[in-house]
This record gives C-alpha cells, sequence and structure tokens, in this order.
C-alpha cells in the first residue's frame, strides 16, 4: 500500500520537476548544456526510479509478503500525538521572532514537557528556564551566534540578560584584575 | 621523505594547545552524542558548523572528525546498558553486549568495546596514514568526467547498499540532487526552483536539511516510542572495568579482523559502520567454536563489531579527503563543512595544505587515546546522561537544533525548513526510505553538476567522454552493477537453484 503511494508521488514529483525546469528562462550562450540539461537528467533518473519500485512491487506481490493491516489501524493513536507536537512546533516557529528566542522557547519546552514528562512541573519549568537563559548566554554574548531577540515589550528580557551579563563579565574583570595588581 | 616530513609536521600542528583543546572537545562531545539518542553524528556536526565560523578551519575540523569518530565509542554504551544502539552502527553490539549486561558482565562488555574501538581506531588511521597519499596522487590525474563517474558510483553504491529497497535509495538520492538544484544556477546566472521565494535564490543550506532529517525527525520517532511505551529496561555498570585472561583471550583475534573489515567496508563508498558491524559480527559467529553463544553474551559479538565500526570512521576519511568524494552522510557533511571554510578537499589538498591534511589526521591518533580515557574510566560520568527522562532530553534537542539552523542566516525560514524536513524524515523512515543518501547527493549536487557541465563542454557536448577513458568507463561499469546487482542476485539464486 504504501509502496503504491510512493509510486504516484514519484510521478507526480517529476512532472512538477519536469514542469518547473521548462519554466527555467535559458539563453544558451557559451555553456552547451545550459541550466536545463542536467535537472531534465534528473528527472529521467526518476523515471528510472519508478521503474526500478515497480519491479520490486511487482516482486513482493508475486511472493505474496503483504504489509498487514492490522498495524496500519493500530498506527493512528500515536499519529495523533506526532500530529500535535508538529503543530505545536510550528506555533512556536511563527512566534519566534516576535516573543524572541528566550521567551518563545521557554513556553514551547514547557508546553511539550508537560506532556512527554507528566506530573514533574517544578524539574520541567526549572530546566527549561535555565536551559534557555544559559543556553542564550552561551551562543549569544560568548560564541556570539546571533539568535533572535524579539520585538519590542519582549525584546526586554534579552536586553536584560544582556545587561546582566556585562555586569556580571566586568565583575569577573575586575576581580581579575584586582587579583593581579596583587 | 617529503611525506614523512609532513607526516610528523602534523603532529606538531595537532599538538598546539588550542588544537588540543579543539580535539578533545570533539571527542567529548562525540561520547555525549552517541550516548546521547535522539542525535548521532551527522546532526551533531550539522550543528557545530554555525559556531565554528571564526574559527581556523583546522582546529574546527579536528573538532568535527572528532565528533565522527567519538560517537562510535559513546554508541556502544546505550548498546549495552540499555538495548538501544546510541547510534546506528552500534546496533549489533545492543545484541550480545545486552545480554552480557544481564549476566552481571556489563563492565567487561564496556571494556571490550572501549579497548577493541581504541585499538581499531588505531589501526585505521594508521592505514588512513598509509594509502591517502598513494590514492591522492592517482586522483590527481582526474578531469571532470572521471569526477563525475566517480560521484556516481559513490551515489549508486549509496543507494542500493543503504536501506532494504535498492529503488527507494534511488529516489533518496535524486530527491537529494533535485533539491540541489535548486538556487541560482552559477555558471547561467539563472533562477531554478526558486519558488519566488528569494531566500532559496542561494539554494537550501544542507545543515537545515541534516538538522531535520536526522535530529528533529529522531526526537519525532524517540516521542512515538515514548507514547508506545517500548524500552527495555537499564542494567546498571556491574562487574570490574577490565577483562579476565580468557575474555582477553577470546577479544584479540574479533578486534583485529574487525579493524581491518572495518577500514575496507569504510574506503568503499556506500556501505558504512552499520554494514561493516554486521560483516564483522557475521564473521565471528562462522569462525567460533562455539556459534550457540552468539545472541546469549558472547563477547566476541561485541569485540568485533565495535571494533569494525570504528575503524571504519577512519577508512570512511580515505575517499572523503583524497579524492573529495565522501561515500556516506556523515561524511558528507563533513564534506560540506570543508566547503563552507572555503577549502576543498581532493588530491590538491595534500600539495596545497599538507598542514591541514595531516594536522587532522595525526589528530586522530591522540583523539583515540583521549576517548580511550573517555570511555574506560570516566565511563560512569556519561553513564550518568541516561538517568536525563526522554522527556526532557527530546524537546531540548529540539531547541538545540533551532538555534543551530537560526544562527546560521538569522533566517526563520530555515527554521520552517528543519521542521517540514523533520516531518519529511519521520514519513521516510515509516515506509523505510533511507536519508543518508539524500544528504549525500545534496552535498555532492552542485559538484557533480559542474563537472558534468564541464565535461561536456570538455567534448563539445558529447557525452562520449564519459566512456573516453579506462578510469570513467570502468566507474560507469561499477555504478551500473551497483544498481543491477541487488535485483539480478535473487534472479541469479533462484536459476542456480533450478538448474540445480
Amino acid at each position: 500500500m504504501a509502496d503504491r503511494v510512493i509510486f504516484v508521488c514519484i510521478i507526480v514529483l517529476t512532472a512538477v520537476y519536469f514542469y518547473a525546469t521548462a519554466q527555467i528562462p535559458s539563453l544558451e550562450i557559451g555553456d552547451p548544456l545550459g541550466p536545463k540539461a542536467f535537472p531534465r537528467l534528473l528527472g529521467i533518473g526518476m523515471l528510472f526510479t519508478a521503474g526500478l519500485l515497480f519491479v520490486e512491487m511487482w516482486r513482493a506481490g508475486k511472493n505474496g509478503t503483504q504489509e498487514s493491516a492490522p498495524r496500519e489501524a493500530a498506527d493512528w493513536g500515536h499519529l495523533k500525538v506526532i500530529g500535535a507536537v508538529v503543530v505545536w512546533t510550528a506555533v512556536y516557529l511563527l512566534v519566534f521572532e516576535l516573543l524572541g528566542y528566550v521567551l518563545s522557547t521557554i513556553v514551547y519546552l514547557i508546553g511539550l514537557m508537560a506532556y512527554f514528562n507528566r506530573g514533574k512541573w517544578v524539574a520541567n519549568v526549572l530546566t527549561s528556564v535555565l536551559f534557555c537563559i544559559i543556553s542564550y548566554i552561551m551562543f549569544v554574548k560568548v560564541l556570539g551566534v546571533n539568535l533572535a531577540k524579539g520585538a519590542s515589550p519582549f525584546s526586554l528580557i534579552c536586553t536584560g540578560l544582556d545587561a546582566f551579563y556585562d555586569m556580571v563579565a566586568r565583575g569577573v574583570k575586575a576581580v581579575v584584575a584586582a587579583i593581579g595588581m596583587f | 621523505m617529503d611525506t614523512l616530513t609532513h607526516i610528523l609536521n602534523g603532529f606538531s600542528v595537532c599538538l598546539q594547545p588550542i588544537n588540543l583543546w579543539y580535539t578533545f572537545v570533539g571527542v567529548f562531545l562525540g561520547t555525549i552524542i552517541g550516548v546521547l539518542p535522539g542525535i548521532g553524528p551527522s546532526a551533531g556536526i550539522a550543528l557545530l558548523i554555525p559556531v565554528t565560523y571564526g574559527m581556523n578551519p583546522t582546529s574546527a575540523l579536528i573538532m568535527m572528525a572528532g565528533i565522527y569518530y567519538g560517537t562510535k565509542y559513546g554508541g556502544s554504551t546505550t548498546a549495552i546498558l540499555i538495548r538501544t544502539p546510541g547510534e546506528a552502527a552500534s546496533v549489533m553490539t545492543s545484541i550480545d553486549g545486552y545480554e552480557m549486561a544481564r549476566k552481571g558482565r556489563a563492565g567487561a562488555a564496556l571494556a571490550v568495546s572501549a579497548i577493541g574501538s581504541f585499538i581499531a581506531g588505531t589501526l585505521g588511521v594508521v592505514a588512513l596514514t598509509l594509502f591517502a597519499l598513494p590514492l591522492a596522487s592517482m586522483a590527481l590525474k582526474f578531469g571532470p568526467a572521471e569526477y563525475f563517474t566517480l560521484m556516481l558510483f559513490a551515489m549508486t553504491c549509496v543507494s542500493s547498499l543503504t536501506g532494504k529497497s535498492p529503488a527507494k535509495g534511488m529516489l533518496s538520492t535524486i530527491i537529494g540532487l533535485m533539491i540541489a538544484t535548486i538556487g541560482i544556477d552559477l555558471q547561467s546566472g539563472q533562477p531554478r526552483y526558486t519558488m519566488g521565494i528569494p531566500e532559496f535564490q542561494d539554494g537550501v543550506g544542507f545543515v537545515v536539511v541534516v538538522v531535520g532529517l536526522f535530529a528533529v525527525a529522531e526526537v519525532l520517532r524517540g516521542m512515538e516510542d515514548m507514547f508506545k511505551g517500548t524500552a527495555a529496561p537499564m542494567i546498571r555498570i556491574s562487574g570490574r572495568l577490565w577483562l579476565t585472561r580468557d575474555e582477553w583471550v577470546r577479544s584479540i583475534g574479533p578486534i583485529w579482523r574487525g579493524g581491518i573489515i572495518g577500514f575496507i567496508i569504510g574506503v568503499l563508498p556506500g556501505a558504512g559502520g552499520t554494514i561493516a558491524s554486521i560483516l564483522s559480527y557475521m564473521t565471528e559467529k562462522r569462525l567460533s567454536k562455539h556459534p550457540d553463544e552468539f545472541g546469549n553474551g558472547a563477547i566476541e559479538g561485541v569485540a568485533g563489531p565495535e571494533s569494525a565500526n570504528n575503524s571504519d570512521t577512519a577508512g570512511a576519511l580515505v575517499p572523503l579527503l583524497t579524492l573529495g568524494v565522501p561515500g556516506g552522510g556523515a561524511t558528507a557533511v563533513m564534506l560540506g563543512a570543508f566547503i563552507m571554510y572555503g577549502i576543498q578537499p581532493g588530491p590538491l589538498l595534500f600539495q596545497n595544505r599538507p598542514d591541514l591534511v595531516w594536522g587532522l589526521v595525526d589528530s586522530m591518533y591522540i583523539g583515540n587515546v583521549m576517548l580511550l580515557i573517555l570511555n574506560l574510566p570516566l565511563i560512569g560520568i556519561f553513564v550518568r546522561l541516561l538517568y536525563i527522562p526522554s522527556g526532557i532530553l527530546y524537546p531540548l534537542i529540539v531547541a538545540i537544533s533551532v538555534i543551530g539552523a537560526y544562527a546560521i542566516n538569522g533566517s526563520i525560514l530555515d527554521l520552517y525548513l528543519i521542521l517540514f524536513f523533520g516531518v519529511v524524515g519521520y514519513v521516510f523512515g515509516k515506509v523505510d526510505i533511507p536519508v543518508a543518501p539524500l544528504v549525500l547527493s545534496l552535498v555532492l549536487g552542485g559538484i557533480m553538476e559542474q563537472s558534468f557541465r564541464q565535461a561536456m563542454t570538455i567534448s563539445g557536448g558529447h557525452p562520449k567522454i564519459f566512456f573516453g577513458s579506462a578510469i570513467t568507463m570502468t566507474l560507469v561499469i561499477m555504478s551500473a552493477i551497483s544498481i543491477i546487482l541487488p535485483f539480478a542476485l535473487p534472479r541469479f539464486k533462484q536459476w542456480a537453484r533450478g538448474s540445480a
């Protein structure tokens, strides 16, 4: 069953790819092949793959190794959970730049852990908050990586963390300097 | 003589304090990644790429290689203690390793995998040191046609060897190549398949694809397993972390044989660590005087496969470094990293940057010593990682993936892409489509098209150039065989049986 769906998907994908290839404007100067030749080759390769898959399906059908139907039915319960995780992640990414890395990730993590690590609220909240703050400071301040700070009132969290880190860093520097003096 | 100087100079590079430090960070992270489920070497290396932007490429590559071979050490720990391979190549270890642990010999199982990994890993690096240069000098004669057919061979091997169905492997390969064609065509300046999205003009970054397919998809699968509640009980380390005399005698043969099998399989494209360890397991079972013990805690069944999957990593670096053509998923990610630093691995690299090549290779000798220490006396620390509840671990892996993907360009589109490829990877897993071929062809796609067009330009637009030299001819024939063989083989067996 699954293989039949894959077979149809390959055909559709190949058709779309061929169509999109035809849309590429090309001037054919200098380069004898142009930007379309290699993609066309890939399209042909894909059709060849469809042929191979067909042979495999035909062989499997002849040997009578069909997938059992009951397994498919039992799959639905966890598919719902996985679907919910995907939707929750999509929501998280949608608000990622608005709320900023720290706030959105804390909410996202607590939400996931509330389901998958049920009942342990203190550990979950503590891990989420600490992870986000530490990872923010480590990546943004120490490693110089860019992370979303969020739009205006929410960006205050990151600004606050920045200021806090700078203060601590200045303090440490002062202490080191003081030790160096003696 | 010149070569020897270069090899020794490599030590002076990798013994610099900064590079020693990055070797340590690499193997340390590698062990952690190996122990933790849900994140493997490919995703681990990919996630590190944005962090290493400002770094000296030699140090960055030393660290990435450390992750690559370090995961093989860590992967055995979970295989032995919770019967879950932390890394695909440890799957054979989980059979006899877990049985040994149940019989109270967890200490011995962990010890033999660490020692076997060390001996075979070092053996692999020695072989890499010896074979790299001859191969690289041969590859100097390669033109675009040779490169195109070589990549074709690598891809057809990966297609037909990873996963159960060659057709699905090939599907994965071609999807990767198709993704690689997205973006502005460098020769004509035409945008292709960008769907009107400006970010796609630069193409789809391989880091987001790898993170999606390997980290996010793995998290989705892990969450599904949690929901189903299928997990073997964890066994605490019991027994001294060392071997008895008898166990030594039984292990030393499998370690050597595993090391040799692993290296050879590693050099060949497509097969990789998992197949190396399966081959080693079957060899030991066949050679054994008591094959019935296999599956019930035979130490040979741990020693052989663990050694094989470690020397495999050294073997896999041979084609990557000497030809610039990787033969698997993790080495493809490393090639991507090389290219991002503006370094093209291949024969010329041995001439132009011997310090980098040999610094990297020599760092693996040191890394293996570090790993032996981390994985024998200090293994108890890493085992604690297994006490992190999966319900906390998996969400954190998603957050780390988001950081890594966003760090590349600061683009929100990259985040949607990791989710998209996460779902794709999850679905592919359900229908048995392997994802390693996709990553390999995505990374190689650009170079492959370029060499294809260069070759065609040289020949004035005639494909005869791909059959023009002995090398291309051989590679084309071998590619064809690698596709046909899986189909012909069952046929052939039937025919042989019928006529007998």
